[in-house]
């Protein structure tokens, strides 16, 4: 990544260019070649400009509105349909223009995405409300994302793509609300729109920072459509594998598809890591394996085997992508945490043993005591592999994420467990003294470092 | 190379266009030649009347005791068609029920409510009614004076066309809800 002097001094040579090549200096291909070192002149636009001008566009179009609005009592139904419609012509008109004139203008394209899809929102509002169309709010944000998606691409905007994926959570949210078992199959579809628009970026600016934020958001997405999901295809018993399966996916994705130079974790590895930790305390708990067997008797129509398909795909998805980087002996990723489907699964087929649980026992069973007490000594060996990772390449955060990781398994068993008090006391200090000395090493270790 | 986006964009900015569009045009169709139901409207409850910049309704011909045949046989959130007709004194009521689909001007689309033991027991496809937020808090006392079970003095024109409902205008105490209001105030 180029400095800012070096950027003010690769601007200049680019618009030294022309002049080089009419002087006969160097050749139009030589000239091409220069440009095309440096990259696409588009990298050079300041992130915070293309903020300010969309907060900008954003301003003007709801100024415009309220302009409209100030008379809105007075005028006809003929006149406010009209009128809903002039911000949305202007916006197009101006979208038109940017694709034809300024269509290498970073803030030029987002700011006007971010105009025509907010009048789009203005046009169905004023008209629902001139004529009193009811709807649901979920109706209106699907509408919405399906019209503003097409932005997305034409205009190149990453900001958008952002908020259009924010936007699928608050449909899911918008549907959940009312009814428990929402079919969520339409948010997988308006998810999947954006997925070809993040590969774009992916491929030519992965290390952007927008880019990245589009990284992060899409798998947060996944994760609410996910329990959703689980809910709906009525094999919540699963759930406990799905999302051990999408965390490691994460994880792994993270690990292997943004590669970074130092030690530290990519952000997208960083979610996915954490996501594990959180998953594997959570599946620690005994209640979490009291299974209800709707998985395998349940009813279920052919959308619902299709959620019970996306349950199972994230875990395939983790073993396949570990097991393809073990067997080529090129991982980076900690062995500990990307078995966590696995050991789930384990814990699954573990949990299902014992007999079909009776009304009495309230699905717990043997068997889930089990299950229980495999993921217990899996947390606890990931927590240990991360604070032995932590220790071996430096980092002070995953060392302590990896005690962290201990500590509340430890707490965790001081809830539910009826070890006594003096042994509660003894586990407690055991954790709290590991995490003094092992921050204790890791303080001397890195001071001998600077000081060698 | 610029043509193609460009032509894509305009399809795209028709398809923008066409659905605010087609939801007026729907609507200016109904409005015009559909044929006007009086809906007598029903208390509400007060937490739940203005919701921002909109009246919430509820209509005297949505009740159906839960004990009633008509619905008995139907779900929770079944799609439904209602076959209306007037009643002695000129206000809409519910006839029958019907799954299957039927259209006219005396049918509306709407649902079996979840909430059983509730007056309430359908759903009908309109329940909300927007003002202007200068209006909305007098509009709201309007509504609540004139909905109670001691004095129903408000009912909801509604004009209907082939399945399709529209809600026309808010009458309270024989006069348009905007005229009732500018009557109210001149009183003061």
């Amino acid at each position: 990544m180029p400095g800012s002097i070096n950027r003010r001094a690769v601007r200049w040579l680019r618009g030294q260019l022309p002049e080089l090549v009419a002087a006969g200096a160097i050749s139009s291909e030589n000239a091409r070649a220069i440009e095309s070192h440096y990259g696409p002149v588009e990298s050079r636009t300041n992130f915070s400009f293309v903020i300010l001008a969309t907060v900008g566009a954003a301003l003007v179009g709801a100024g415009i509105i309220l302009l409209i609005a100030h008379n809105w009592d007075d005028l006809s139904r003929a006149m406010r349909t009209i009128i809903a419609f002039l911000p949305l012509l202007i916006a197009q008109s101006l979208v038109v223009f940017v694709l034809m004139r300024r269509n290498e203008s970073r803030p030029w394209r987002e700011a006007v995405a971010v105009f025509d899809v907010a009048a789009v929102a203005t046009a169905i509002s004023l008209i629902s409300q001139t004529y009193q169309i009811q709807g649901s709010f979920a109706e209106f944000m699907r509408v919405w994302l399906l019209l503003s998606i097409p932005i997305v691409y034409l205009l190149r905007t990453t900001l958008g793509a952002v908020v259009y994926v924010i936007g699928t959570i608050v449909w899911l949210f918008a549907r959940w609300g009312f009814i428990s078992q929402t079919n969520p199959m339409l948010f997988w579809v308006l998810l999947l729109l954006v997925v070809p628009y993040f590969w774009i970026r992916f491929r030519n600016d992965r290390d952007s920072r927008e880019t990245a934020t589009l990284a992060i958001a899409l798998p947060v997405a996944t994760v609410f459509g996910l329990g959703v999901t689980a809910e709906f295809a009525k094999a919540t018993d699963l759930g406990g594998i799905a999302f051990a399966g999408l965390f490691t996916t994460i994880y792994l994705c993270g690990i292997k598809f943004f590669p970074r130079a130092d030690e530290r974790l990519h952000i997208v590895a960083l979610f996915g890591g954490i996501g594990v930790g959180i998953t594997a305390i959570v599946l620690s708990f005994e209640a979490s394996w009291h299974m209800t067997r709707e998985a395998l008797w349940g009813q279920r129509t052919l959308t619902g085997n299709v959620g019970l398909a996306l349950e199972f795909l994230f875990p395939v998805l983790a073993v396949c992508l570990a097991g393809w980087d073990i067997v080529r002996r090129r991982f980076q990723f900690s062995l500990a945490a990307a078995s966590l489907p696995i050991v789930a699964a384990i814990a699954w087929g573990i949990a299902n043993v014992c007999k079909p649980p009776t009304a009495e026992h309230l699905y717990k069973t043997d068997c889930s005591f089990a299950a229980a007490m495999l993921l217990n000594c899996y947390a606890l060996l990931l927590g240990i592999d991360i604070l032995a990772r932590g220790i071996r390449t430096n980092s002070i955060a995953r060392a302590n994420f990896g005690l962290l990781l201990i500590a509340a398994l430890a707490i965790s068993r001081f809830f539910d467990s009826e070890l006594s008090f003096v042994t509660r006391g003894i586990g407690f200090i055991v954790v709290g003294a590991g995490f003094l000395i092992a921050n204790i090493l890791l303080f001397r270790k890195r001071a001998t470092a600077i000081a060698a | 190379m610029k043509r193609i986006p460009v032509l894509i964009f305009i399809l795209v900015a028709l398809a923008q266009l066409a659905v605010p569009a087609m939801l007026a045009w729907g609507r200016i169709q109904t409005l015009t030649h559909g044929r006007v139901w009086k809906f007598k409207t029903a208390p509400v409850d007060p937490e739940d009347i203005v919701r921002g910049r909109y009246v919430a309704l509820r209509f005297a011909a949505a009740t159906i005791l839960s004990h009633d045949e008509a619905y008995q046989k139907f779900a929770a959130g079944t799609k439904v068609y209602f076959i209306l007709k007037e009643d002695a004194d000129g206000f809409a009521k519910i006839e029958r029920i019907s799954e299957k689909p039927l259209s006219g001007d005396n049918v509306i689309i709407g649902e079996i409510s979840y909430f059983l033991d509730e007056e309430e027991g359908v759903i009908f496809p309109f329940n909300r009614f927007w003002v202007t937020e200068k209006d909305a808090p007098a509009a709201e006392k309007a509504y609540r004076e004139n909905s109670q079970r001691t004095k129903q003095n408000a009912y909801m024109t509604v004009r209907v066309r082939n399945g399709d409902a529209a809600l026309e205008q808010l009458y309270i105490d024989n006069q348009p809800l905007a005229d009732y209001l500018r009557a109210q105030a001149a009183k003061k």
